[in-house]
C-alpha cells in the first residue's frame, strides 16, 4: 500500500489529524481496480471506512455475492441476475401471486419466497408472519437505497440470507452483549431500565432482525449495513447503545416500558448520522479497528 | 473747425493775461489746436500777433512749433521779411525759433527764408537789423553747414560788407552800434574762419588784395586775425574738401561750435578747450587772481567808491557758478565780475549818460559770459588745479590762523553732504565771512567745483594730489602772497602772468582808448557795458545834480528822443548779444555734458583698468606661484620616474633571470617527461611481462595440478605396479613353480600362458577404453540431467502459473457457474411451483370433469397445440368455474388479488391461456415434457385415486409428489447426476 505511487504518502497523516475519509475513495477506487477482486480487503475496508455512496452498491454486491470477484464475468453473471429477476418475476406474475399493482416489496417478498421455496400456494396465502414483516422492512429501507428493482431484489435477498446464515446464531446473544456494553457505558441507564422492565421488553426485532430498518433513516442506515455486509453483526449492538445513550434522558424520564418502546421504535430521525457516527466509533473502540490491511 | 478758427485767434490777446492758470489754458488750447489742424491760419495770426506786440507767450509758442507747420512759419517769416517795418521782430522771431534747435532746422537751407535773410544782411543798412541778423546767421550756421557750399560766397560778402562798415560807417550810426556790430562781425569772422578756413582765407585774399579794401583789412580783419592762430585745415584741407558735406556728418551743432572756438585764441570768443588755449585760461585764471588783488588793492586805496564795491560782487565774480548757474537769475544776487572793479578806477570819464537798466543787463550779460567760461571742462580741470592748490594753502592757513568759520567750507565734504537747497544759504553768508581776508575768499571755488562733481570728491582730491606735488612739498607755511606760489608752482604760468600784469599795468596807465583797441571787440563791447554801468552808478550816487543831467543830454548833441531810441536799439542789441551768448553758453552745457559723461566713462574704465590689473598681478602671482608648484611637482615626477625606471629595470632583469630559470625547468622537465614515458614503457612492457608469467604460473600451476593429478595416478599406478609387480613376483615365482613344474609337466604351459597373457592385456586395454568412453557418457548424461533439471524447474512454475489461472478461472467459472446454479435453482423452483400450481389445477380440473380423464391423458402425448388447444376448449366452462373456486381460495387466503374476484369471467381467458402455454412447455424440453408427461400420467393415475373422495389439496399434492418421486428415478437418475456431479467439482 506504501509503495502504491498513485496514494498520497499524506494520507497516513490525515487521520491523525482528524480528517477522516480523504483518501477513502481513492483507496476503495484501487481496490476496485483489482482483478480479481479481493473480497476480504474490500470487507475490511467497508468496516474500516465509510464506503463513498457511488461505491456503496457496487461494493455491496460483491460482498454478497451478486457480483463475481472477476470483473470480465459481472456482465454475463448480471445478465444471469437479470435474467432470473425477470424469470422469477413472470412465473409469479403468471401464477397470479403478483399483479402489477402489487407493491414492489410484496413482489420481492414472494420472489424471495419462490426462491427460498417457502411460497405458499395461491389459495393457502396467510397474512406475512414476524419473519416476512422483518423482510418487507428490510425491503423497503433497501428499495429506497437502491433505483434498479433487479438490483435492490437482489441485494435484498442476499442481504437477507447472509444475515441469516452469518449471524443467524449470534442474533440471541446480542441483547444480551447490549446489556453488558450499557453496563460499562451508562450502567445508570442500564438500571432504570431494568428497574422500569423496559430492558426486556426493548424493541430487539427492529434493531437486531430488521437492522434498524425503519427505525433510522435510509442515509444513516446504509453506513450501519455497510459494516452488516462486510461481516459484523456486532455493529447493531453499538448503534442500539448510542441510541439509548442519545437518549438518555429522554429514557430516565420514561417509566413505563411501553414509553419506553414506543419512543424507541419512533425516535427523532433528525441528528441519527451523528448517533451513527458515534456508534461506529464506540464499535471500533470496543471491537477493535479491524486490521486487516487495507 | 472754422467756426473755432476765430476763437482762438480772438484768444490771443489773452496770452498777456497775469493769470498763470488762464495763461497755461490757452496755450494748451493752442497747442492743441495746432497739433489737430495743419492749416497755416492760426500760425499767421500768431506770428502777427507776435510781430504787433512782441509777445514773449507769443514767441514762446512760435519757436516750439512742431513739423507739418514747419514750412507756414518759414513762409509766414519770409514774407514779413520783404517788408521793412517788421525785418527786425522777424528777425528777433527767427533768432529764438534757431536758438530753440527744433528738429527741422536743417530744412532752413531750401527754404526762401535763408536766401532773404542773406540778402537783407548785403543790403539793409539799418544797422540794429544787420547784428540781429548776423547773430542769426551765426547761430544758424552751424546747423546747416552742408548749406554753406551755395551760399558760401554770399557769407563772405556779407562779412565783407560789415568788415567795411564798421571803418566807413556809411549810415552814420552810433559808436555804440558800431562796438555791437564789430562785436558780431568779430564773432561772424570767427565762425566762418573756424567752418571754412580754406575758403575763407582765399576769400580773404582776394578781396583784401584790392587797394581799396586795404584799409579796412588793416583797421578791422588784422586784429581779429591776431585773435585767431593758423587753423588745421589750412595745412591739411583743400576748399573742396572743406564743402565736402560728408565732413560735417560726424559733427553735431555743439561740435561745429567747439571747432570754431578751438581755433580762437581770445578767451572771450572761445572756449577752453583742451591742448588749444590751456596756457591763456591759465592766465585768465591768474587775471582774476591779479584782478581782485588789485581791485583789493583799488579798493583800499579809493575808499570813497566802497558802496559800490560790495564784498558780495567780489565774491560772484570770483565764484565759479555751479550747475544753478544754469538759472541767471540765482545768479544775480551775485551779480559782479573782476571787471567792474578795474573799470571801476577808469570810469568816470566815459559813458556816463547811460540808464540803468543799460548796466543792469551788461551785467547779466556778463555774468552769462563767465559761466560759460567757467562750465567748459577744461575750466573745470584747470579750476580742480588751481583747487588743488588752494587746497594745501588751505590747510597751511588754517594750522596758522584757524579760521573757524571756514571749517564748513574747505572740507570737500561739506556740499556733498548738503542738498541743491542747502547750498544756497552758505553762498549768500559767505561774502559776510569773507572780509576777514582775501586770501580764504579766493579759494571758495573748491567747494563749487567739488559740488559740481559729488560723485568723486575722494578722486578728485587724488587728482589734485597728482596735479600739484611740488607746491605741496615746497610751500612755505607762512600766508605770504600768491604770486610767488604760482611762481614756484608753475613757472611758465607764472612768468606770463607776470607778463599779464605788466601789460595790465601798462593799459592802466596808458587809458582805456588803447587798451580797447588792442583788446578783442567783445571785451571792448564788455567794458562798453561795464563802463555803462559804472556810468548809471555814478548817475545813481550823483542824482541829486540835475547839472550833470543836462550835460549829459548835451555831451551826444542829438535829441532825447533820438538818444532813447538809441538805446532803445542798443537794449535790444545787448539783448540779441546776450541771447548769443546764452545760445552759446547751452552749446556748451551740452558739450559739457557729454565731456563730463565721457570723463565719468573714462574714470570708470580706468578704475575697471585698475582692477583688472590687480587681477592681473593677482593672477601671475598665482601662475608663479602655481609654475614654483609645477616646478616641484615636476621634479617629483622626474624623481619617481626615475625610480619606476629603475624599478622597472631590476624587476625586467628579475623577469628575464626567471623566465631563464622557468625554461630551464620547462627543458628538465621534458627531458624528465620523456624519462617517464620512458619508463612508464618499461613499466608496460614489464607488465607485459608479468602478465605472461602470470600466465606461465596459472599454465604452470595447471600443468602442475595436471601432473599432481598424474603423480597421484602414477602414485597409484605406481602401488598397482608394485602390487602388480608383487603379484608378478608372486606369478614369477608361481611361474617358475609352474615351470618347475611345467618343466617337470611339459614346455607346452609356457606357450599358452603367454597368449593368455597376451590376451589379457588385450582385454585390459578394451576394458580401459570402454571405462572411458562410460565416463564421458556419465558426464554427458549428467549436464542432461541439469538441463532437464531447470526446463523441470521452468515446467513447473509454468504449470504453478497455469494452476494459478486456472484456479482464477476456476473462480471465475464458479462464480458464473454458482450465478447459473442460482438461476437454474430459481428455474426449479419457479418450475416446481409451476408443476404444483399445474398439478393442483388438474386436480381440480379432474375433479370436475372425471369423464374427461383419458382425453386429457392421451392428448399429450400427440403433442399438439392444436389438440392442446382442443383439449382446453371443452374445459372452458368448467375451468371458468374452478378458476371461481381458486379465485375464492386465494380471496380467503389472501387479500392480494383483488381483480380476480372483481372479473371472474374476464379472468378466466388468461386462465384457460395458461394451460397453452403450460402444455407447450414439455414440448419445448424434452425432458421436462417428459417429466410432464409423466406426472401427468401419473397424477391422471392419481386422479383416478382421488375420484371418489374429494381430498384435500395438499394431500393430493403430497401423494403426486410422492408418486413423482417413486416413478421418477428411474428416468431422471440419467439427467440429473451430470450437474450435481459438476457441481461437486
Amino acid at each position: 500500500m506504501a509503495d502504491d505511487p498513485q496514494r498520497n504518502f499524506r494520507s497516513a497523516y490525515y487521520e491523525k489529524v482528524g480528517f477522516r475519509g480523504v483518501e477513502e475513495k481513492k483507496s476503495l477506487e484501487i481496490l476496485l481496480k483489482d482483478n480479481p477482486l479481493d473480497v476480504e480487503k474490500l470487507s475490511t475496508f467497508s468496516q474500516r471506512f465509510p464506503l463513498p455512496s457511488m461505491y456503496r452498491i457496487h461494493v455491496w454486491k460483491v460482498l454478497l455475492g451478486i457480483q463475481p470477484p472477476h470483473s470480465d464475468s459481472h456482465a454475463l453473471v448480471g445478465g444471469y441476475r437479470k435474467e432470473q429477476y425477470q424469470d422469477v418475476l413472470e412465473a409469479l406474475e403468471v401464477m397470479r401471486y403478483i399483479s402489477a399493482s402489487t407493491p414492489s416489496t410484496h413482489v420481492y417478498l414472494r420472489m424471495f419466497q419462490l426462491e427460498s421455496q417457502v411460497l405458499p400456494r395461491c389459495s393457502e396465502t396467510s397474512p406475512p408472519d414476524e419473519e416476512n414483516e422483518d423482510f418487507l422492512s428490510i425491503s423497503r429501507a433497501m428499495e429506497e437505497i437502491v433505483d434498479d428493482p433487479i438490483d435492490c431484489y437482489w441485494l435484498i435477498k442476499c442481504f437477507v440470507n447472509q444475515f441469516h446464515s452469518k449471524f443467524g446464531d449470534s442474533l440471541p446473544h446480542l441483547p444480551k452483549s447490549l446489556e453488558h456494553y450499557l453496563s460499562q457505558e451508562e450502567p445508570r441507564l442500564l438500571n432504570h431500565l431494568k428497574n422500569t422492565g423496559a430492558l426486556a421488553q426493548l424493541p430487539y426485532s427492529l434493531w437486531f432482525r430488521r437492522c434498524f430498518a425503519g427505525c433510522l433513516p435510509e442515509s444513516s442506515l446504509q453506513r450501519v449495513w455497510d459494516k452488516v455486509i462486510s461481516g459484523s453483526c456486532k455493529i447493531l449492538v453499538f448503534v442500539a447503545l448510542e441510541i439509548l445513550l442519545s437518549y438518555k434522558l429522554v429514557l430516565m424520564g420514561i417509566n413505563r416500558p411501553e414509553g419506553v418502546v414506543k419512543f424507541l421504535c419512533n425516535i427523532p430521525q433528525e441528528n441519527t448520522d451523528a448517533i451513527v457516527t458515534k456508534a461506529i466509533d464506540l464499535w471500533h473502540k470496543y471491537c477493535g479497528t479491524p486490521m486487516h490491511a487495507v | 473747425m472754422a467756426r473755432e478758427q476765430p476763437n482762438v485767434g480772438d484768444l490771443l490777446p489773452l496770452l498777456e493775461t497775469s493769470d498763470l492758470h488762464q495763461l497755461e489754458e490757452i496755450r494748451g488750447l493752442i497747442n492743441e489746436q495746432l497739433s489737430t489742424e495743419r492749416g497755416s491760419m492760426l500760425l499767421n495770426g500768431l506770428v502777427d500777433y507776435f510781430l504787433e506786440t512782441n509777445s514773449a507767450q507769443a514767441m514762446h509758442i512760435l519757436s516750439s512749433v512742431r513739423e507739418p507747420h514747419d514750412k507756414h512759419l518759414l513762409d509766414k517769416m519770409n514774407e514779413c521779411m520783404t517788408k521793412q517795418a517788421c525785418r527786425l521782430p522777424t528777425l528777433t522771431l527767427l533768432g529764438h525759433v534757431i536758438r530753440k534747435q527744433p528738429s527741422w532746422i536743417h530744412k532752413i537751407a531750401r527754404y526762401p527764408l535763408l536766401l532773404s535773410l542773406l540778402k537783407c544782411l548785403k543790403t539793409d543798412t539799418d544797422v540794429v537789423v544787420l547784428i540781429t541778423g548776423v547773430l542769426v546767421l551765426i547761430t544758424l550756421l552751424p546747423m546747416i553747414p552742408q548749406a554753406g557750399k551755395q551760399h558760401l560766397w554770399e557769407y563772405f560778402d556779407i562779412f565783407g560788407r560789415l568788415a567795411s562798415w564798421n571803418l566807413k560807417n556809411p549810415g552814420h550810426v552810433s559808436e555804440v552800434y558800431l562796438i555791437h556790430l564789430h562785436a558780431s562781425v568779430y564773432s561772424l569772422f570767427h565762425r566762418l574762419y573756424g567752418m571754412y578756413p580754406c575758403n575763407f582765407v582765399s576769400y580773404l585774399r582776394s578781396h583784401y588784395s584790392m587797394k581799396e579794401n586795404m584799409e579796412t583789412f588793416e583797421e578791422v580783419v588784422k586784429p581779429m586775425l591776431e585773435h585767431v592762430r593758423i587753423h588745421p585745415e589750412l595745412v591739411t584741407g583743400t576748399k573742396d574738401h572743406e564743402l565736402d558735406p560728408t565732413r560735417w556728418k560726424r559733427y553735431e551743432i555743439h561740435d561745429i561750435v567747439i571747432e570754431c572756438a578751438k581755433v580762437s585764441l581770445d578767451p572771450k570768443e572761445a572756449s577752453c578747450e583742451e591742448g588749444y588755449s590751456c596756457s591763456l585760461n591759465i592766465i585768465q585764471i591768474m587775471l582774476f587772481v591779479s584782478l581782485q588783488n588789485s581791485a583789493c588793492e583799488l579798493n583800499s586805496s579809493c575808499g570813497g567808491k566802497d558802496p559800490l564795491w560790495s564784498p558780495s560782487s567780489l565774491c560772484g565774480m570770483a565764484t565759479p557758478p555751479s550747475s544753478r548757474g544754469m538759472s541767471p537769475n540765482l545768479e544775480l544776487s551775485h551779480s559782479s565780475s573782476h571787471l567792474p572793479s578795474r573799470f571801476h578806477c577808469t570810469s568816470g570819464d566815459t559813458f556816463q549818460p547811460i540808464l540803468q537798466w543799460v548796466i543792469v543787463l551788461s551785467r547779466i550779460v556778463m555774468i552769462v559770459i563767465h559761466l560759460e567760461l567757467f562750465q567748459t571742462g577744461y575750466h573745470l580741470m584747470c579750476l580742480s588745479f588751481v583747487a588743488a592748490i588752494t587746497e594745501e594753502l588751505l590747510k597751511i592757513t588754517e594750522e596758522n590762523q584757524e579760521l573757524p568759520g571756514l571749517r564748513g567750507f574747505d572740507s570737500p565734504f561739506y556740499h556733498t553732504t548738503e542738498t541743491l537747497t542747502g547750498c544756497q544759504a552758505p553762498e549768500k553768508t559767505l561774502p559776510n565771512i569773507q572780509p576777514g581776508g582775501p586770501q580764504t575768499w579766493s579759494f571758495t571755488p573748491i567747494d563749487h567745483h567739488l559740488h559740481r562733481s559729488p560723485s568723486a570728491p575722494d578722486d578728485d582730491v587724488g587728482k589734485y594730489g597728482m596735479f600739484s606735488p611740488s607746491p605741496c612739498s615746497k610751500t612755505p607755511p607762512a600766508p605770504i602772497p600768491y604770486e610767488s606760489f604760482f611762481d614756484l608752482a608753475l613757472p611758465r604760468a607764472a612768468s606770463l602772468f607776470v607778463g599779464k600784469k605788466t601789460t595790465e599795468a601798462v593799459h592802466k596807465a596808458d587809458g582805456e582808448e588803447e587798451g580797447l583797441m588792442s583788446a578783442s571787440p567783445l571785451e571792448v563791447l564788455d567794458r562798453l557795458v561795464q563802463q555803462g554801468s559804472d556810468a548809471h552808478d555814478k548817475v545813481l550816487k550823483r542824482l541829486p545834480l540835475p547839472s550833470k543831467s543836462a550835460d549829459w543830454t548835451h555831451f551826444g548833441g542829438s535829441a532825447p528822443l533820438d538818444e532813447l531810441h538809441t538805446l532803445r536799439s542798443q537794449l535790444l542789441l545787448l539783448h540779441n548779444q546776450l541771447l548769443y551768448e546764452r545760445y552759446k553758453r547751452e552749446q556748451h552745457a551740452v558739450r559739457n555734458r557729454r565731456l563730463l559723461r565721457r570723463i565719468i566713462n573714462a574714470t570708470a574704465l580706468e578704475e575697471q583698468n585698475n582692477a583688472m590689473k590687480d587681477q592681473l598681478n593677482l593672477q601671475s602671482v598665482d601662475i608663479t606661484s602655481l609654475r614654483e608648484s609645477l616646478q616641484v611637482e615636476q621634479q617629483r615626477y622626474r624623481q619617481l620616474w626615475d625610480d619606476r625606471e629603475t624599478v622597472v629595470t631590476r624587476l625586467h632583469s628579475q623577469i628575464r633571470q626567471l623566465q631563464q630559470g622557468r625554461d630551464d625547468y620547462y627543458t628538465k622537465n621534458q627531458e624528465l617527461q620523456s624519462k617517464l614515458q620512458e619508463c612508464q614503457k618499461r613499466m608496460d612492457e614489464l607488465e607485459a611481462e608479468l602478465q605472461r608469467a602470470n600466465n606461465k604460473i596459472c599454465h604452470t600451476g595447471h600443468l602442475l595440478n595436471q601432473m599432481t593429478i598424474k603423480l597421484s595416478n602414477s602414485e597409484s599406478t605406481q602401488q598397482q605396479m608394485s602390487f602388480l609387480n608383487k603379484q608378478l613376483l608372486l606369478l614369477g615365482e608361481a611361474h617358475k613353480l609352474s615351470m618347475q613344474e611345467l618343466h617337470h609337466a611339459g614346455p607346452d604351459n609356457t606357450k599358452e600362458a603367454q597368449m593368455l597373457q597376451v590376451s589379457y592385456r588385450k582385454e585390459v586395454e578394451t576394458l580401459r577404453q570402454s571405462l572411458l568412453v562410460q565416463g564421458q557418457k556419465l558426464e554427458a548424461a549428467q549436464q542432461r540431467v541439469a538441463e532437464l533439471e531447470t526446463l523441470l524447474t521452468k515446467k513447473e512454475h509454468l504449470i504453478a502459473e497455469q494452476k494459478k489461472f486456472l484456479e482464477d478461472v476456476k473462480c471465475q467459472a464458479k462464480a458464473e457457474l454458482q450465478a447459473s446454479d442460482s438461476r437454474y435453482q430459481a428455474q426449479r423452483r419457479i418450475t416446481q411451483l409451476l408443476q404444483t400450481e399445474l398439478l393442483q389445477l388438474y386436480s381440480r380440473v379432474e375433479m370436475e370433469a372425471p369423464a374427461e380423464n383419458e382425453e386429457a391423458d392421451t392428448r399429450p402425448l400427440h403433442d399438439s397445440p392444436h389438440g392442446n388447444g382442443s383439449t382446453l376448449s371443452p374445459g372452458q366452462p368448467k375451468a371458468s368455474n374452478s378458476s371461481k373456486v381458486t379465485a375464492n381460495s386465494i380471496n380467503g387466503g389472501q387479500d392480494l388479488a383483488p381483480p380476480l374476484l372483481v372479473e371472474p369471467s374476464s379472468l378466466s381467458y388468461p386462465h384457460a391461456d395458461a394451460p397453452l402455454t403450460v402444455g407447450s412447455y414439455p414440448s419445448a424440453k424434452s425432458f421436462l415434457g417428459m417429466r410432464a408427461r409423466e406426472l401427468f400420467r401419473n397424477k391422471s393415475e392419481s386422479q383416478c385415486d382421488e375420484e371418489q373422495p374429494p381430498p384435500p389439496r395438499l394431500a393430493g399434492l403430497a401423494h403426486g409428489l410422492k408418486t413423482e418421486l417413486c416413478v421418477e428415478p428411474g428416468s431422471s437418475s440419467a439427467h440429473e447426476p451430470l450437474p450435481f456431479g459438476f457441481c461437486a467439482n
